[in-house]
């Protein structure tokens, strides 16, 4: 609560009244709907008749409308200012109505108090007489007839939604253009117009709700978060919260919001080639930690499609991030052939606790406390794997290695490909004893088969360029069998989904992940506390290689 | 009523209602509104023989709006967006 120095505000006939008059004053904020208010205005009222024009006594009320009511209600004559915008009350902070100021003939507040406290008020009349020039002459009001005390009212600033919308108009935080819309403009006809949806609605990022929503990181709004290409635009964290409004999220989500975008536009996830290649590929974020729980992320029933809040703002928010501020449009820079539904969002967490194994973080060099989000690039699928019998970790890694031998093409090699092992799954391997790594090599003896077939043939045109044989060390290396991924670490294994049934699903990693390393985040409370590249699998051997198939180096396992 | 949102993109491109590209040429149909402004017809009269003596080959159509007071009603744009390659609008007396 702070007393103002000055303000103008339009008293009950329209004529504007400056703050501060000469001489002394008291100055109350009230509202029509508190009965404290009601209880003090004839208090007021009887300070300004008392006082004789020795004193000002101005009463702030904090709706316009309310303004006659309460002069009729209480047979006022004391200036009844209009505070509907609650410029005034905005600025001296009030919390509580009624609440009073006195200033003496300098302008210095000498007393204030809030609700009522019949000590108290009755030091102020007194007070305001002595003001007025009649110290020691008693005010008309009846003490005795009294309460000692009444609490105040919730002041109208702080009411729900009005704080909001204060705090947006007012504090100052947000910079961004401001973007009138005419009376005849339906909103969500007009953004999507101006192009700044993924094709569905959007929720209108209104200041009330940026501002809102950047309550959900203590980060400055100004800050800087990335370099978003392909534009190459630096990107706020206003902005990040503007596109998060739009993408329906909730401000508990804004820090994984923040790292997301910090994590995408890494030199390691390159999310420039990932929604610029030809191939349609996305950012898929996998959460792992307690992060889960704590922003309500679904990892159990449809994990992986839609109904959770916060599994689809967060993906959703990434892409509109990328589109608004990195200037990625299909046909323009997004030059995706097909592209798929989950370039429109695909996020969601990891169901640790039904997993044998350790999380997908944990595997990465996290700490299971943290939060952590990992960013894969990723083209293909989802693709269903249903395997109701299998009932040990061999069975069960053959029908694996079996689905995901054709990924893409039947010939082609592949690097990073994200195996989703529904509990059921999971909990086969578990009971069988066998680690992510005993999965990992199962599917790459299972998919392996000689070089000859995973050769460019007159019959099908995709695979290895017949120019490899040689590197491999001629002809006789023809029927060498060649896994059908570069490395085992290019088999990414989580766990998600509810034990309905036993249905897996994979995604086809972007290129062969041979431009997009899987890269994580951990999370703080202002965005990514450290971002990590994976590091080990082939495809940070072929960064700096050539970018060829030709080039393509398979892990040959003889004999 | 939402009246203001905080503009979401890099703000490198101003935001505007787009006017549509202007054609090198007129051809095909010419849908010339009267708003029902008094003389409106007059106006749209006489440019239409203008159209015709300067734009041979044009075909002109012509639409009135029900009244001046309230926006065209959706039939009129419809047939004017299905029908006509053109329009031009007689706004005022």
């Amino acid at each position: 609560m702070h007393p103002p120095t000055k303000f103008s505000l339009l008293d009950a006939e329209g004529q504007e009244k400056q703050f501060p008059p000469d001489g002394p004053v008291l100055l109350a904020l009230v509202k029509e709907d508190c009965d404290t208010c009601n209880l003090t205005l004839p208090l007021l009222e009887a300070v300004h008749r008392d006082t004789d024009q020795g004193l000002d006594v101005w009463v702030a009320v904090q709706k316009r409308d309310d303004i006659d009511v309460l002069k009729d209600r209480h047979d006022l004559t004391m200036p009844l200012l209009d505070d509907d915008a609650l410029d005034l009350s905005y600025e001296t902070d009030i919390d509580t109505v009624p609440t009073l100021f006195l200033y003496d003939e300098e302008q210095n507040c000498t007393l204030q108090t809030f609700g009522f406290d019949k000590h108290e008020w009755r030091e102020i009349a007194s007070e305001s007489m002595t003001l007025a020039g009649r110290p020691g002459v008693e005010t008309s009001i009846d003490w005795e007839s009294l309460p000692e005390q009444r609490p105040g009212c919730g002041a109208r600033n702080y009411e729900p939604g009005v704080y909001e919308r204060l705090q947006a108009l007012k504090s100052g935080d947000l910079l961004s253009r401001l973007v009138d819309l005419a009376s005849s403009d339906d909103i969500h006809e007009f953004m999507y117009d101006q192009g700044y949806t993924d094709g569905f609605p959007v929720v209108p990022p209104t200041r009330e709700r940026v501002w809102k929503m950047l309550q959900g990181t203590t980060r400055d709004p100004q800050d800087e978060v990335a370099i978003v290409p392909p534009n190459l635009a630096p990107i706020t964290v206003e902005k990040v919260a503007i596109n998060a409004v739009m993408a329906g999220a909730r401000p508990e989500y804004l820090p994984a919001i923040i790292a997301l975008v910090e994590t995408a536009c890494t030199e390691s996830f390159n999310i420039h080639g990932v929604l610029a290649t030809t191939m349609g590929a996305t950012p898929v974020g996998i959460f792992n930690g307690p992060i889960r729980d704590r922003i309500g992320m679904n990892y159990l029933h449809g994990a992986l499609g839609s109904g959770n809040r916060a599994n689809a703002a967060i993906g959703r928010a990434l892409r509109l991030c990328a589109r608004n501020v990195g200037g990625s449009v299909p046909g323009g820079t997004d030059r995706a052939t097909q592209g798929g539904p989950h370039r429109l969002t695909m996020n969601f967490a990891e169901n640790e606790d039904a997993s044998p194994w350790d999380s997908l973080a944990v595997e990465y060099g996290f700490e299971p406390t943290d939060d952590v989000a990992t960013l894969m690039a990723m083209s293909g699928g989802p693709a269903t794997i249903a395997d109701e019998r299998s009932r040990d970790g061999r069975g069960m890694a053959g029908t694996l290695a079996m689905s995901m031998s054709c990924m893409q093409d039947p010939k082609s090699p592949m690097v990073d490909t994200l195996v989703v092992l529904s509990p059921d799954h999971a909990g086969i391997f578990g009971r069988s004893g066998w680690s992510k790594d005993d999965v990992r090599e199962c599917i790459m003896e299972e998919t392996a088969i000689p070089l000859k077939h995973r050769l460019r043939s007159d019959d099908a045109g995709a695979g290895l360029p017949p120019s490899v044989v040689e590197r491999f060390g001629g002809e006789q290396a023809l029927d060498y069998p060649v896994p059908k991924f570069q490395d085992k670490s290019n088999i990414i294994l989580v766990v998600a989904g509810s034990s309905a049934a036993k249905f897996s699903t994979i995604l086809g990693g972007w290129a062969a992940g041979v431009y997009s390393t899987p890269t994580s985040a951990r999370i703080g409370t202002d965005g990514a506390l450290e971002i990590r590249g994976r590091s080990g699998a082939g495809m940070d051997k072929r960064r700096s290689g050539g970018k060829d198939l030709g080039a393509f180096e398979p892990r040959i396992r003889r004999g | 009523m939402v009246t203001q949102i905080l503009d979401p993109t890099d703000e490198r491109v101003p935001i505007k209602r787009q006017l549509t590209p202007r054609p090198e040429a007129l051809h095909g149909t010419i849908a010339l509104l009267d708003i029902s402004k008094p003389r409106g017809d007059v106006f749209l009269d006489r440019l239409e023989q203008l159209l015709h003596e300067r734009a041979p080959g044009i075909e002109t159509k012509r639409f009135m709006k029900p009244t001046v007071a309230k926006p065209a009603p959706q039939p009129i744009k419809d047939a004017i967006l299905e029908e006509c390659d053109f329009v031009i609008e007689a706004l005022a007396d």
